[in-house]
């Protein structure tokens, strides 16, 4: 007979750092017209003060308490196989991120520099490619682990 | 490990815990000290154990190594 089986920290982990990501773009779809039709303002220029609500992504870093057991008072050790998974994750995000800001970061500067022929470009986009390429990181991470755990799980748990 | 080097590692597990009281995964996976998660793969044969993983399921079964993991050269 078939049981369910409970998710290990690492899914939990995973699934946490995916949902707080949607909720916050979830979040930030609402807000753009919100803050638009609130300031009487257009919609393009709504957007840009709405990417603050991707500060609520500052919660990831709670993530780490689903490796603490309350009942143990320990951090659970993620066993061989499991740390493979997190390594390969992690190593899977970090190639990712690097290649979506080396991207962007020459991409804007091209844009910027023969598009609207100017030199520099505006401070502000530095701490956005720095946040995007950390939500980089843990989105592809998130995802390559539940990848990993759905590939390598059985049909017939028994 | 590749996969099909992985999938020439057979292994008994599931036989073995069906022979020792029908113990369960979770069981199993408590007293060797992984997720269920990594028995669940160990027996579909989606993932080859270190040396020392391998050893302790033995020792869990109170059986030999050989006697839980084959090695299926081609």
């Amino acid at each position: 007979m078939k049981d369910s089986i409970p998710l290990a920290p690492l899914q939990r982990y995973a699934w946490f750092n995916l949902i707080v990501f949607a909720t916050t773009v979830a979040l930030y779809v609402v807000a753009v017209p919100a803050l638009a039709w609130y300031f009487h303002r257009t919609l393009a220029a709504a957007a840009l003060p709405s990417l603050g609500l991707f500060g609520l992504c500052g919660i990831w870093g709670f993530g780490s308490y689903f490796f603490y057991d309350r009942r143990r008072r320990a951090i659970v050790k993620l066993d061989e196989r499991e740390n493979s998974i997190y390594l390969r994750a992690g190593t899977i995000g970090f190639a990712v991120s690097l290649q979506v800001f080396v991207f962007l970061c020459m991409g804007v500067w091209a844009v910027w520099s023969y598009g609207y022929h100017r030199t520099t470009i505006p401070v502000g986009f530095l701490p956005f490619l720095v946040f995007l390429a950390g939500a980089v990181v843990w989105v592809t991470q998130s995802i390559a682990i539940l990848v990993q755990y759905k590939r390598s799980a059985a049909d017939d748990a028994l | 490990m590749t996969p099909s080097e992985s999938a020439q590692l057979k292994n008994r597990i599931r036989r073995l815990r069906f022979d020792h009281g029908e113990i369960t995964q979770q069981e199993l996976a408590d007293r060797v000290g992984v997720a269920r998660q990594t028995i669940i793969a160990l027996e579909a044969g989606k993932y080859a154990p270190s040396l020392l993983l391998a050893f302790r399921l033995a020792a869990a079964f109170g059986v030999k190594t050989e006697d839980v993991f084959q090695w299926e050269s081609e």
